[in-house]
């Protein structure tokens, strides 16, 4: 009931209300980023010709903080990113690990008791197997028993679908499979697709898992998205080149279906520092196909890794338009994918990424920051118009 | 003669003409009205249209109810309508819409597009405009309001009977593994997280607008579950403005920046289709810097 008042509740916006005003907006009591200018001199000003000046002085904070922001962000492609870029992608086949209070059949929380919960993938390949883990902890830390009372798996459904098949997912402490250790009180459990009643369901597979702790009843949901058939097949072939100046790296893949294939590898320094994120994002046709997951070379020259270069956890999909679900996934190669034997960066380019789209971006926006020196200059042509946070913009009614 | 070359001159002049427009991305359908799928004018989502909201405001209305897969669709016809060849776009957008904007920048945002001429037909779809083919679309910016691009624990708790494709899409660990939250092809996020939420404490961890918890409004990278807060409260993490990292240590996906912060806890999710709660906020930021 709690938790379709809940569901019921979101986002409810109550009775149409036909109210010709917007709610009223007064000015915002928290802190605001861009919000915090401060007047850098001069006489005070009437309120409304200070409100005016400061509106005009964050537009220029606005315009060239987005204008200089992407002069240096897009010096590389987006198809070849330092990993600081990337905090969330680095260690993909990492464990996703949650601590939430307890939540109690029927709605609510028990606070008194924290359930950890990890899940090592969401997205699963035909032949691929997620494992899931839960223990109970108190206030203090201390492990509590916990008693699994039911795990069921089973395809989520819409409308007139056919429901699927339950499976069954067996948690236990014993020590072996997905759980490390025996008698810890941390229960684990391995859902596999593949072998189940499961095996040809294209979608969401809902594992919940109904235990008691601390004396009441709670329960655990894990949501994998499940392909059953495979789009295309690695080949096994790696091959690293150094071409147009960047440190390539070609996957051979057999692609059985044509498509947009978004595909991402991490790259680490010869020391296992990770290094950056390559990403792949066309348009494939069938048959014997690569992979470019590139190093861009002015990535390799600004920061100059330890080489040779190793490529590791590559992860793809076939992306499907307009579907649900919206892809078919490519088996993950986990761990090392090749080890790369290029120790120079004799031809590796230091020259900065450039492209259609690049051009375009700057020229608009260095439009924008002009306008706005220019709007706050004559404006206020006493004071000084701040200077940039990036190369100086062109003078007042120059071209772009 | 005088006649041709006066069209001549007035399609030179619609050609070369550059439009910014102001998209308004909505969020899950609650129990008001929605505005009509493919009606770019049809504000009723969010509240009277005749309130300001940007220059050349457009309502992107998608169904509030599907997966974000199926409706991405009607973002990008919206963005290759108004913002492509010589137009530009500031892009506003709630709760769900994040994760529906953050999805199609990620996956298609660098395909190629062919610009269109911004006069859509019943089904919000525009003609070409003629112009050269390009990547991706033209965006200055965009601001979130409620983003839920992290997804909310209000999902993570739903029932087999109450579930629905948005639904699920919007568990935490689904909408965080769903695309490279990092992929926003170098345009600027702007979070606005409101902090008035009491009712679902007991499931949103750290501070929260009863619907969607800082760890996602504020674009913050990683697992869910992290208890992120406003400053002063000792047994929480401070979320931290801009592109700081958080107290704690945890970071916000590349290019997205906290702009405002609830510290008084003044507002909740709720826009009451009348631009009301954090989209108050984020409508006035709107207003004066989408020109």
């Amino acid at each position: 009931m709690a938790i379709a008042a809940a569901l019921a509740l979101w986002f409810g916006r109550g009775e149409p209300d036909a109210a010709p005003q917007a709610a009223a907006t007064p000015p915002p009591a928290g802190p605001q980023f861009f919000g915090a200018v401060t007047d850098d001199g001069g006489l005070p000003m009437p309120g409304e010709r200070d409100e005016r000046r400061r509106q005009l002085l964050e537009r220029v904070q606005l315009t060239d903080h987005t204008y200089c922001s992407y002069l240096e962000g897009s010096r590389y492609p987006m198809e070849s990113r330092p990993v600081a870029q990337n905090p969330d992608q680095v260690y993909p086949n990492q464990s996703i690990q949650e601590a939430n209070p307890m939540r109690v059949a029927g709605g609510g929380a028990n606070n008194a008791v924290l359930l950890q919960t990890s899940q090592s993938h969401v997205y699963l390949a035909a032949g691929e197997a997620a494992a899931f883990s839960l223990r109970a902890v108190d206030s203090q830390g201390r492990t509590l028993p916990i008693v699994i009372t039911a795990a069921k798996a089973q395809g989520m459904t819409y409308g007139a679908s056919r429901p699927t098949p339950q499976v069954a997912v067996p948690f236990v402490d014993d020590g072996g499979g997905a759980d490390p250790v025996a008698g810890d009180g941390a229960y684990a459990g391995v859902l596999a697709p593949t072998e189940g009643g499961l095996a040809g369901f294209h979608g969401t597979i809902r594992t919940e898992v109904r235990y008691t702790a601390g004396g009441r009843s709670g329960f655990a949901l894990f949501d994998v998205i499940y392909t059953p058939v495979l789009p295309a097949a690695w080949t096994g072939k790696v091959r690293e080149a150094i071409e147009d100046g960047s440190l390539n790296f070609h996957l051979g893949l057999e692609v059985r279906q044509p498509g947009r294939y978004v595909v991402s590898g991490r790259v680490d320094d010869a020391r296992g520092k990770p290094f950056a994120v390559a990403t792949f994002n066309d348009v494939l046709q069938t048959g014997t196909r690569e992979v470019k997951l590139a190093v861009f070379g002015k990535l390799l020259k600004d920061e100059t890794p330890a080489m040779p270069l190793t490529l590791r956890d590559v992860e793809g999909y076939l992306l499907r338009e307009n579907v649900d679900p919206d892809r078919l996934l490519v088996p993950r190669l986990q761990g090392r994918v090749h080890a790369g034997r290029t120790r120079s960066l004799e031809g590796v380019s230091d020259a900065e990424w450039q492209s259609e789209e690049r051009s375009r971006y700057l020229a608009e926006y260095a439009k924008d920051r002009q306008a706005a020196r220019a709007a706050l200059g004559e404006f206020d042509p006493g004071q000084p118009v701040p200077p940039s946070a990036c190369a100086s913009p062109p003078a007042a009614g120059s071209a772009r | 003669m005088k006649t041709i070359l006066a069209l001549c001159l007035f399609l030179a002049s619609t050609l070369a003409s550059a439009t910014n427009y102001t998209l308004w991305i909505n969020g899950r359908a609650g129990s008001g009205a929605n505005g009509t799928p493919g009606d770019y004018n049809d504000f009723s989502y969010w509240g009277s249209s005749s309130i300001p909201a940007g220059v050349n405001k457009k309502a992107v209305n998608w169904d509030g109810r599907s997966s974000i897969a199926s409706q991405s669709v009607r973002i990008r016809d919206a963005l290759d309508c108004f913002c492509t060849g010589n137009n530009w776009c500031y892009i506003a957008t709630y709760s769900a819409g994040d994760l529906l904007t953050g999805y199609t920048l990620a996956n298609y945002g660098g395909s190629v597009r062919q610009p269109k001429n911004a006069n859509p037909n019943a089904n919000g779809v525009c003609g070409a405009s003629g112009a050269p083919d390009q990547t991706g679309w033209n965006i200055k910016w965009v601001r979130v309001a409620a983003g839920a691009a992290g997804g909310s624990e209000l999902s993570d708790i739903g029932a087999w009977t109450t579930s629905e494709p948005l639904v699920q899409d919007l568990k935490t660990s689904t909408s965080r593994a769903m695309y490279n939250h990092n992929v926003t092809r170098n345009i600027w996020f702007y979070m606005y997280a409101g902090a008035r939420g009491t009712a679902y404490s007991f499931v949103l961890p750290g501070q929260d607008d009863e619907v969607v918890a800082y760890h996602s409004s504020g674009g913050v990278a990683g697992n869910a579950g992290r208890s992120l807060c406003n400053p002063g409260d000792w047994f929480c993490d401070d979320l931290r403005l801009g592109t700081e990292t958080n107290q704690g240590g945890s970071s916000k996906w590349s290019l997205h920046s906290v702009q405002f912060r609830d510290d008084g806890e003044d507002y909740n999710h709720y826009g009451e289709g009348n631009w009301a709660g954090i989209i108050g906020v984020m409508r006035g930021a709107v207003v004066s810097s989408a020109q």
